[in-house]
């Protein structure tokens, strides 16, 4: 499996330093799983982040602050087991999910189906599956703000290039784009979106009201 | 301790700038010699050690409340995650694996998933972190990775960074680590602002070409 296409440098950065958006973390974090090359530039950032935790101007805490952290370590004041969500186990989706709930299949399209992705915390973007059968041309669209995809199953092409699995994708409102999923096996990807699609064209137009995203 | 040597290089270079200067001040009062915190790390690891608790916790606990202040948390959630940092830091010491991360980065991993952890479930609520640490996780399809290869991959990190120039990290530091506004990384490193962003740009690309160059 060779991923080729990658996030741009800022949202791995700002996904090393816990900043992206919930529902744009988790997309982030399904590519970086699966990409040695992202992995690295995460450890990078994660050693800068222990230089400017040395370098932080020192901010006193509490009296007694740490007296206080031994006796909650003696009360063995133990941490909850987080329930794992009741994904199929079957699905082969990335263990990056393992934590989420993932809502029921929905119709998008002809040939498209979707199940959202319950993620707490999420304001800016929410997070889906997106499933497409095989040879599904989607229609010409653009995206009022921003679109993170993440390739897990099959692959899907347009002129950016092929997206297998792992790949990253990003489109935005500058993207005019049009993908084709590939023909031999359905495509799911994990997607975080912002804004709206827009649909070009006027057939794009009439059918807008009736995608489902 | 590559993170110590780098903040040793990025401390020079603030001193030459006159308005980073006192940015750093306290440089002067750290021990010369570097304190070896991983091996306080394992002695919590291998005998429960308070007193290794207890330098750790004075060292980190105020820095970790210093920078999340710094990055926006209120006085409390500052506190609190500085705390819980320190507690998780001690529950968590066995797991420490001083080859594959710097005691200081890890520290700060654990840090940041506190604060993700605090964004999604609140503050009040208990702090799980299994779930963010998921997520930071290697896929299993390519966890095949040895110890060694771990150790290696570490490795490879660290030169990489050591070879990124002392002006680039610290632009990153500023930018993504410490969240400073362009406009404010413009004014401390006295150029313009349209300079900022295409530095930071520069930055990341040659942080990502060093990184794939080790290969
Ligand atoms: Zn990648």
């Amino acid at each position: 499996m060779t991923i080729e296409h990658h996030p741009p440098e800022e949202l791995i950065a700002r996904f090393a330093a816990g900043r992206l958006d919930p529902a744009e973390h988790i997309v982030i974090a399904a590519h970086v799983a699966m990409c040695a090359r992202c992995r690295r530039f995460v450890a990078a950032f994660e050693r800068l982040g222990g230089a400017a935790l040395e370098a932080a101007e020192p901010a006193a805490l509490a009296a007694g602050a740490c007296d206080a952290a031994m006796a909650r370590i003696d009360a063995g004041d133990t941490v909850p087991a987080v329930p794992r969500s009741r994904r199929a186990e079957a699905s082969g989706l990335p263990r990056t999910l393992d934590y989420y709930e993932i809502g029921r299949v929905r119709r998008v399209a002809p040939g498209l189906t979707m199940r959202p992705i319950v993620v707490p915390g999420a304001t800016k973007s929410r997070a889906f599956l997106l499933m497409a059968d095989p040879g599904t041309r989607m229609l010409e669209h653009t995206h009022t703000e921003t679109e993170l995809t993440c390739v897990l199953q099959g692959s899907f092409s347009h002129e950016g290039g092929r997206f297998g699995p792992g790949d990253f994708d990003l489109g935005d409102e500058t993207i005019d784009h049009r993908p084709a999923v590939g023909s031999d096996m359905p495509c799911v990807c994990l997607v975080a979106m912002s804004g709206k699609l827009r649909i070009n064209g006027l057939l794009g137009r009439l059918i807008e009201p009736f995608i489902r995203l | 301790m590559m993170t110590v040597l780098l903040q040793r290089r990025i401390s020079g270079h603030g001193r030459r700038s006159g308005s980073l200067a006192k940015r750093w001040p306290r440089v002067k009062e750290r021990p010369e010699i570097a304190v070896d915190w991983s091996g306080l790390i394992a002695q919590i690891a291998l005998r429960g050690d308070r007193e290794a608790f207890r330098r750790l916790f004075e060292f980190f606990a105020p820095r970790v409340k210093g920078y999340l202040l710094r990055t926006g948390s209120s006085e409390a959630e500052a506190e609190e995650i500085a705390q819980e940092t320190m507690i998780a830091l001690w529950r968590k010491a066995d797991r420490f694996d001083p080859a594959t991360s710097g005691a200081v980065a890890w520290i700060y991993t654990i840090a940041r998933n506190l604060r993700i952890d605090a964004v999604r479930r609140g503050r009040r609520a208990k702090r799980m972190l299994q779930d963010i640490e998921a997520e930071y996780r290697p896929e299993p399809v390519e966890s095949t990775e040895t110890t060694h290869g771990r150790s290696q991959e570490a490795a490879h990190v660290e030169a990489a960074l050591q070879r990124l120039p002392v002006q680039q990290s610290e632009i990153i530091r500023l930018s993504f680590l410490e969240e400073r506004p362009h406009s404010e990384i413009a004014a401390l490193l006295g150029i313009p602002l349209g300079t900022v962003k295409s530095r930071v740009r520069l930055a990341m690309n040659r942080l990502r070409e060093l990184l794939d160059d080790l290969k």
